[in-house]
């Protein structure tokens, strides 16, 4: 079951909308002007509504006819209740209008409308000859009116886009994509007015709805470690978000259940740090043998990674000694191994592959790119300070080793 | 020659991968990634190697070929681009020299260290421009069906009126 507004060509439905009474004459006149809807099942138009919407933020039911066939099988309801959607970012009162008769208003009232206005004597002064209805005179035009309130919070629709916002930041999602994200859960929840400003571990967000007061939040986030696995799910729930297929309550609930993704088993990434040890190593210039023992190197290393990220060490400390670790154990490579050969550059280069910042690089590298310098900068400093303390580690360890070596021979 | 760019293919291809790991890249991109870090190192390495361009403009070439495949998959398989973009560029970011380079500084060897973190800096540069160039593209000619259209509007185009329905 689908709805499909139709832009061209509304005239081919007009046999569809047509009731054979008077006042079809001017419908079909104004066909143009109005919002045509057509509700298909299995490949079949079932209802079709026309609407019409006036000044101030009201908007009229003008016709909705469900085929006989298909009558009492909720097909109407469906239809009024999509259109209460459909304009509820536009309208505030949805109207509909028609003549005297039980059994039209049981199925508005059923809607949720509830009585306007009368227009008494309107089919008498209309048309100057008598109009029936199942043998009834019309005379009066009775109007419902349906309150069309988004009922959404614009607080709680800005938190939830906040939220999704900080997982995306939080865990190496871009500065556009968390700001694209944001803004698609707002205007899918009928808020047009958002201004978004983010930083590499900030994001300030301001929504204005209607007449409604403004809402502003800013929120911290502090920086931390890649999950990208956290980003591509945010990112298929914001797609499923701007279809309409998840409500408010339900983007929440899945948030939660995305912010609690655990990483990779510590097994699982161990091996992998140390298979790209061996692996990029071996590209940059190590020889076979130096890219095998950078294996092993590499997984040592991110044991102490692993063991750092526990115990909340800062990030100075557990690149220093990651620096150091990594040449100490180089060094004893050689030693032990007695290989004079080996070089220590390609073990060492090889080695730190797990620790270069490769996601907050290129990151940052993309939002220069996007002239978000800010950002950027910041992003690279980092980048570029990781290099730094893990340069110290292995400078340290290396000149440590020549001053005892020198002692030692 | 070709024995040695099928030894670097593979590697790249599994470092790649493996660098998926340490993101918490789920397990169905994995292919994905090394895919494009084998294409992108593999060319990086024909141009700096074999035909002996400078190393700045060969990596701007490979990480061209990096993003254009990182943007294919990325519409075959929605995700966000980040996932194949990263571990496909990990073997081109000039780790290893800007590690040199502050090596260098350490042990106090300045020319040295300028030499290489000029190097760093034009290689970042190489980088920079194959993303942005790659990433300017819009993003419909990615789709799937974009090229198809564009035909099939050229060959509807005094045909009659298109579809009447508009969702």
């Amino acid at each position: 079951m689908r709805i499909q507004q139709v832009i061209e060509d509304k005239e081919q439905y007009l046999d569809f909308l047509k009731f054979n009474e008077p006042g079809d004459e001017e419908f079909e006149n104004k066909l143009d002007t109005f919002d045509l809807f057509l509700l298909t099942d299995d490949g079949v138009i079932k209802t079709a509504c026309a609407v019409c919407v006036c000044r101030n933020k009201k908007c009229e039911i003008k016709r909705i006819v469900t085929i006989e066939e298909a009558r009492k099988q909720g097909y109407g309801k469906y239809m009024v209740d999509y259109i209460c959607e459909h304009y509820s970012d536009r309208c505030n009162e949805l109207y509909v209008g028609f003549g005297n008769c039980g059994k039209i208003l049981g199925f508005f009232e059923k809607c949720g409308f509830i009585n306007s206005h009368i227009l008494a004597g309107y089919f008498l002064k209309k048309y100057k000859e008598p109009v029936y209805d199942n043998g009834i005179q019309l005379t009066d035009m009775v109007y419902l009116k349906r309150r069309l309130e988004s009922d959404i919070d614009i607080k709680k629709v800005v938190d939830v886009a906040l939220e999704a916002g900080r997982i995306l930041l939080k865990n190496g999602g871009e500065i556009f994509r968390v700001e694209e994200t944001m803004t698609h859960i707002c205007n899918r929840f009928h808020i047009d007015e958002v201004d978004i400003f983010t930083l590499s571990h900030a994001i300030f967000v301001t929504a204005k709805s209607g007449e409604e007061e403004v809402y502003t939040k800013v929120k911290n986030v502090p920086l931390s470690g890649t999950h990208l696995g956290i980003v591509a799910e945010v990112n298929a729930l914001s797609r499923a978000i701007s279809s309409g297929r998840v409500s408010l309550e339900e983007a929440q609930r899945r948030l939660k259940e995305i912010d609690k993704m655990e990483p990779m088993r510590p097994i699982a990434q161990i091996l992998g740090a140390g298979a790209s040890s061996g692996c990029l190593g071996y590209l940059l210039g190590a020889s076979a043998k130096e890219s095998v023992i950078a294996f092993f190197i590499g997984c040592i290393l991110f044991c102490w990674i692993l063991f750092a990220k526990k115990c909340h060490v800062t990030k100075i400390v557990s690149n220093i000694v990651g620096g150091a670790i990594i040449t100490g154990l180089a060094l004893t490579a050689r030693e032990i191994s007695g290989i004079m050969s080996l070089q220590l550059n390609g073990m060492i280069v090889g080695a730190l592959m797990p620790l270069v910042p490769g996601m907050a690089f290129v990151n940052s590298i993309r939002e220069i790119a996007d002239s978000d310098f800010l950002s950027g900068t910041v992003r690279m400093i980092d980048t570029l300070l990781v290099f730094v303390y893990i340069a110290i580690g292995v400078g340290l360890t290396l000149s440590i080793y020549h001053t005892l070596g020198g002692i030692v021979s | 020659m070709i024995e040695e760019l099928l030894i670097n293919g593979i590697c790249a291809f599994i470092g790649s991968s493996a660098f998926g790991i340490l993101f918490n890249i789920p397990k169905r991109y994995y292919v994905g990634c090394g895919i494009t870090g084998a294409a992108g190192w593999c060319i990086y390495l024909v141009l700096d190697k074999y035909i002996g361009v400078s190393t700045s403009i060969s990596s701007f070439f490979g990480t061209l070929v990096v993003v254009l495949i990182a943007r294919m998959l990325t519409v075959r398989m929605k995700c966000p681009i980040t996932i194949f973009l990263v571990p496909g560029v990990i073997p081109m970011v000039p780790g290893a020299i800007l590690y040199h380079t502050i090596y260098y500084l350490v042990v106090n060897e300045l020319g040295m260290a300028a030499t290489k973190g000029l190097e760093a800096v034009k290689v970042s540069f190489g980088i920079v421009l194959g993303i942005a160039i790659i990433l300017s593209i819009p993003r419909d000619v990615f789709q799937k069906g974009y090229w198809k259209q564009w035909k099939y509007h050229r060959k509807k185009k005094d045909k009659t009126k298109s579809n009447k329905i508009i969702i």
